[in-house]
């Protein structure tokens, strides 16, 4: 029997994007103020039992149309985004591991690039997820293998509508960025409808002073004379993402749900021009386009003790790659013309049977079969003729799941998962994980939980086939990681909501793969280093109803993350065993607060890097460096609410303080940015 | 972040000593030089940046000194650095370059830029860090193009090119115009002139699946005037033999395959064993000094971290021993 604390707050007052994606699923704005239940429980879900999860609501999702999920992650999470500039590859990665120990899923189905491992999250807008939660380490295997890092899970929920429903949000901003938004939903009692599309375009040609370079005055006997720092413009980074994503849910009210998920991908990237670049960029072009399709249908079936889901999915992605310069007729020869096709069958199926209230087991199984193409270099051949260095593969993946969860008592659960995976032709040994939780004291909802896995990360595509350089004797890599932690969550009605974790986690990688350059003059993996990853996670968050109308809530998170290189020597000169991992800040945090009144709200948003080494040895040198950077940004939002419409306008600043910064070697990022979005939400009835 | 660029170090380097060419690591910007002095084994890192407050940009490629001038190659920052070799400070820069490799000066006022992606080799004047004019490369498109390091004999110029190409390439430098070519394994990676006025280059021999081909690495010996092989010296299926180096004499070759190795030019075959065996080390540059015949070796270690020379006597006793940058690659003597 559950018990229900039920704190009932007045929170969150509305909120750009968020309340007017709410409401236009409902047809109408509310005045005011939005209740928000925080329900806190004695007994918890069974399925979460031991987990060590973040979960994001819909006002850190939709706060922005213009963010993607790696904005979205570097404000309200602990887990590293290493951000190679404004709308250009950005990865994320928890705890110390390398991006490619993220796994990530969309709907259900991992979205993992099968070439490279990783997922960009530039490429993600936050609008298009109406959920989305962090597994940490240790509670990824609930979902699937290889997270040696964790896991981000994403998914969109029917639109909740009634009837039509519009929405259409512009925005304007710095650098003549331009975003747009725009929703139509349908809905009655079985079906939910959702049309959603994001158009954003920008030159992104932010000027920054560049510390890398000086520019040279020479006299008439070409003596330099005088230098300088430039103030140089984001050279080659203009972009224009165009996302389209259709969904129908159809719900027979016989416990029967179908849906579909359709998302389609079409964008140019311009290659942002190093710091240290002296090329002309109008001489280069540096485009990187991709087009993606993903598509997943889905059917559950829900009865009181039991629930079977069966999901179909297929990915397709074209990316190319073409690099080229003007040989000075004007005419743009190609020096490297890329191209890679990834097209992915995936099938999954699962059930969850409750045994008594006490008991649920589950299994899942879900398959994977990639067909991946590359085409990297247009040669002529010793014998005359052409050929292409690339190659084409194809590699069924598999993973598949038991779980047994127990609560004996209200106070006390336990969890067992164990995972087997299949990639190609080679199976992991078992992948077990163990989970335990208790409550310690119900006053104020104080918690204990553990856990313990062991988890393999097969090698890409790419580390085993890419030409030059793919290692097809590359081993798993593997790892044990063990969590445990506390959190807590107390409250009064309409009066204030406090709660926080801490977790402590440690994790031994090994036989970590990596990227190294060869005497033959191009890279090629190898499993060279054993990790120990550990340290700790705080999170809090209090809300507080200040007075009658005014909300305040604040969120933060600070990580403590030593990740270091375990292995052996290379040599009697290796300087980097017992090193932190370059590139892993030791220390993160961000705090999120917000206050309101009525329909105007006020957001600031804060996050800390420490400084990040860019050798293993940990060694800071001149042209080595990046150091610890702050970043604020703020949010003013106010909304007009009239019979025929309602209306939002919100003002974004962005890197309040101007702050010159660099997330990656060599990237510059912009200084002070600032953006205007109106949207509009008709009111049909 | 607080900025601590702007401070430029002054410095007086001695008349001799040895420029170490830090690659860096590709597409992040640290490439580094560093100067040492044999004599008193000091070693002074990232000297480039010290003398101008500013980086030395994205993979150090080579370099070379005529007069008292040093020229950097930079290769993705696409630029050439001419520095004092005294002070560090730069000079002069040529730019609009495509990916340029090697530089090599015909005179005061020609010199050429050897190219990667590029099916030209670019003539500079560097009295005016102009361009001036392009070789053209045949039977090699921009997607194919690479032109490596350069030797001369009398008025030709010798090129041997690597990336996905089998050939060394004969240029009259009067002309500016490629005047022979000749067919060598695959892939050429490194090029040098002996007493005898022979040509010496080495073949990596491709890699396993490469569509261009992938066979075992050689040794080539080549007359440069009748522009044919002499002899060639195989080395074992997998191999990777790189930096065709030369005594101070310019009679003794050293290269690395794995370990170093080195051999008289006469000889007729290669050595059974090592000048130096490898030992879990990651050679990746080699040099031998002019005048003392040093054998100095850099080891990459892991390639993210500040590599390591070792300078050896030329009988095989460790002398010195000291860090660089990531990645030392190239040396270049004053």
């Amino acid at each position: 029997m559950s018990k229900k604390i039920g704190i009932v707050c007045l929170l969150f007052a509305l909120f750009a994007g968020a309340m007017a994606q709410e409401n236009a699923t409902k047809g109408k704005l509310g005045r005011g103020v939005a209740l928000h239940d925080v329900i806190i429980y004695g007994k918890r879900p069974l399925k979460e039992i031991g987990t060590q999860k973040t979960a994001f609501d819909s006002t850190q999702l939709k706060e922005n149309i213009s963010l993607s999920m790696a904005d979205v992650l570097t404000y309200n999470s602990s887990i590293f985004v290493k951000n190679y500039g404004r709308a250009t590859l950005s990865t994320v990665s928890f705890r110390g591991t390398s991006p490619s120990h993220t796994q990530v899923t969309w709907n259900g189905m991992r979205i993992n690039n099968p070439m490279l491992g990783m997922t960009d999250f530039s490429m993600i807008p936050s609008y298009f997820i109406d959920d989305a939660s962090l597994l940490h380490g240790t509670s990824s295997v609930n979902e699937t293998g290889g997270g040696l890092g964790g896991l981000v899970r994403m998914t969109t929920k029917p639109a909740n509508a009634d009837g039509f429903g519009l929405q259409y949000i512009q925005g304007v901003g710095s650098f003549n960025s331009f975003d747009e938004f725009l929703r139509l939903t349908y809905g009655n009692r079985h079906w939910q409808v959702s049309t959603r599309a994001v158009l954003s375009t920008s030159p992104n040609n932010y000027t920054y002073r560049n510390h890398d370079k000086k520019e040279n005055i020479y006299d008439e006997n070409m003596n330099i004379i005088d230098q300088y720092y430039p103030i140089e413009e984001n050279k080659s980074g203009a972009y224009q993402d165009f996302h389209f994503l259709q969904e129908a849910y159809y719900n027979t009210g016989t416990g029967h749900r179908l849906g579909l998920n359709a998302w389609y991908i079409q964008s140019k990237r311009e290659l942002p021009l190093l710091t240290t670049d002296y090329a002309d960029n109008t001489a280069f072009e540096n485009v990187q386009r991709e087009q993606t399709f993903r598509g997943v249908l889905s059917w559950d079936f829900l009865r009181s003790q039991y629930k079977v889901a069966a999901k179909a999915g297929y990915i397709y992605t074209y990316m190319a790659y073409d690099y080229k310069r003007d040989v000075g007729n004007g005419i743009m020869a190609n020096m490297t013309e890329s191209r890679s096709k990834v097209n992915t069958a995936y099938a999954q199926a699962e059930g969850e049977y409750y045994w008594g209230k006490e008991r649920l087991f589950s299994a899942n199984l879900a398959f994977y079969q990639h067909f991946v193409e590359t085409k990297d270099k247009n040669i002529i051949k010793i014998e005359g003729g052409n050929a292409i260095v690339g190659y084409k593969k194809a590699r069924p993946e598999l993973t598949g799941s038991l779980s047994v969860k127990w609560q004996p008592i209200d106070r006390l659960g336990m969890s067992v998962v164990v995972r087997e995976e299949m990639y190609g032709s080679e199976w992991s040994p078992i992948i077990p994980a163990f989970f335990i939780d208790g409550v310690l004291w119900e006053r104020i909802n104080l918690m204990a939980k553990a856990s313990v896995s062991r988890n393999y990360r097969f090698p890409t595509l790419n580390d085993m086939y890419f030409l030059p350089g793919g290692n097809p004797n590359l081993k798993k890599e593997n790892g044990w990681t063990y969590d445990a932690g506390l959190s807590f969550a107390v409250g009064r009605e309409n009066l204030y909501t406090l709660s926080g974790s801490a977790t402590w986690f440690d994790s031994y990688i090994n036989d970590w793969i990596i990227w190294l350059p060869t005497t033959k003059g191009f890279f090629s993996p190898r499993n060279i280093k054993d990790v120990h990853a550990y340290g700790v996670e705080l999170k809090a968050n209090a809300s507080f109803c200040l007075a009658k109308n005014w909300t305040l809530t604040l969120d933060g998170s600070f990580s403590w993350t030593p990740s270091i290189n375990n292995g052996d020597p290379l040599s009697p000169a290796d300087q980097s065993v017992g090193k932190q991992l370059p590139y892993v800040p030791e220390y993160s945090a961000n705090v999120t607060g917000r206050i309101s009144y009525k329909t105007f709200s006020f957001l600031y948003k804060w996050c800390y890097y420490s400084e990040r080494y860019t050798m293993s040895s940990n060694d800071i040198t001149l042209t080595g460096k990046l150091p610890t950077y702050f970043m604020s940004n703020i949010a003013i939002e106010k909304n007009l609410l009239f019979s025929f419409a309602d209306f939002s306008i919100k003002f974004n600043i962005n890197n309040l303080f101007n702050e010159e910064y660099l997330s990656v070697l060599s990237r510059p990022m912009p200084g002070i940015n600032f953006q205007l979005f109106l949207g509009i939400t008709p009111k049909w009835r | 972040m607080e900025w601590d660029y702007g401070y430029q170090e002054d410095f007086t380097a001695p008349t001799s000593g040895l420029f170490v060419i830090n690659e860096g690591n590709f597409q992040y910007g640290n490439a580094t030089l560093s100067f040492y002095d044999p004599l008193t084994h000091q070693v002074e890192n990232e000297v480039f940046f010290r003398a101008n407050a500013m980086k030395l940009g994205d993979v150090a490629q080579s370099m070379l000194i005529r007069g008292n001038v040093g020229w950097v190659v930079v290769n993705n920052s696409h630029v050439v650095f001419a520095i004092n070799t005294t002070t560090f400070k730069e000079v002069g820069r040529i730019t609009n370059l495509t990916s340029p490799r090697y530089m090599h000066f015909v005179s005061d006022t020609k010199a050429y830029i050897t190219q990667l992606w590029d099916n030209r080799i670019f003539i500079v004047n560097p009295k005016t860090y102009q361009i001036t004019g392009h070789i053209q490369c045949p039977n090699m498109t921009m997607e194919s193009g690479s032109t490596e390091q350069m030797v001369q004999k009398g008025k030709y110029v010798y090129v041997n090119c690597w990336s996905y190409q089998n050939r060394i390439l004969k240029i009259d430098t009067e002309t500016d115009q490629i005047v022979g070519e000749l067919q060598v394994g695959v892939q050429p990676t490194s090029l040098a002139l002996d007493a005898y006025g022979k040509l010496w280059t080495v073949t990596d021999g491709g890699y396993e699946g490469s569509p261009y081909g992938y066979e075992a690495p050689s040794l080539y010996r080549i007359d440069p005037e009748t522009f044919t092989i002499e002899k060639k010296f195989m080395f074992a299926m997998g191999d990777s033999p790189s930096e065709v180096q030369l005594n101070g004499d310019k009679t003794k070759l050293y290269w690395i395959n794995d370990a170093i190795w080195s051999m008289p030019v006469t000889a007729e075959t290669i050595p059974v064993d090592p000048f130096l065996p490898a030992q879990n080390t990651i050679y990746y540059g080699l040099t031998v000094c002019p005048t003392s015949d040093d054998v100095y070796i850099a080891d990459a270690i892991d390639y993210v971290q500040q590599g390591k020379i070792y300078r050896y006597s030329s009988d095989g006793k460790l002398l010195d021993e000291f860090y660089a940058g990531i990645i030392p690659g190239a040396f270049c003597w004053k």
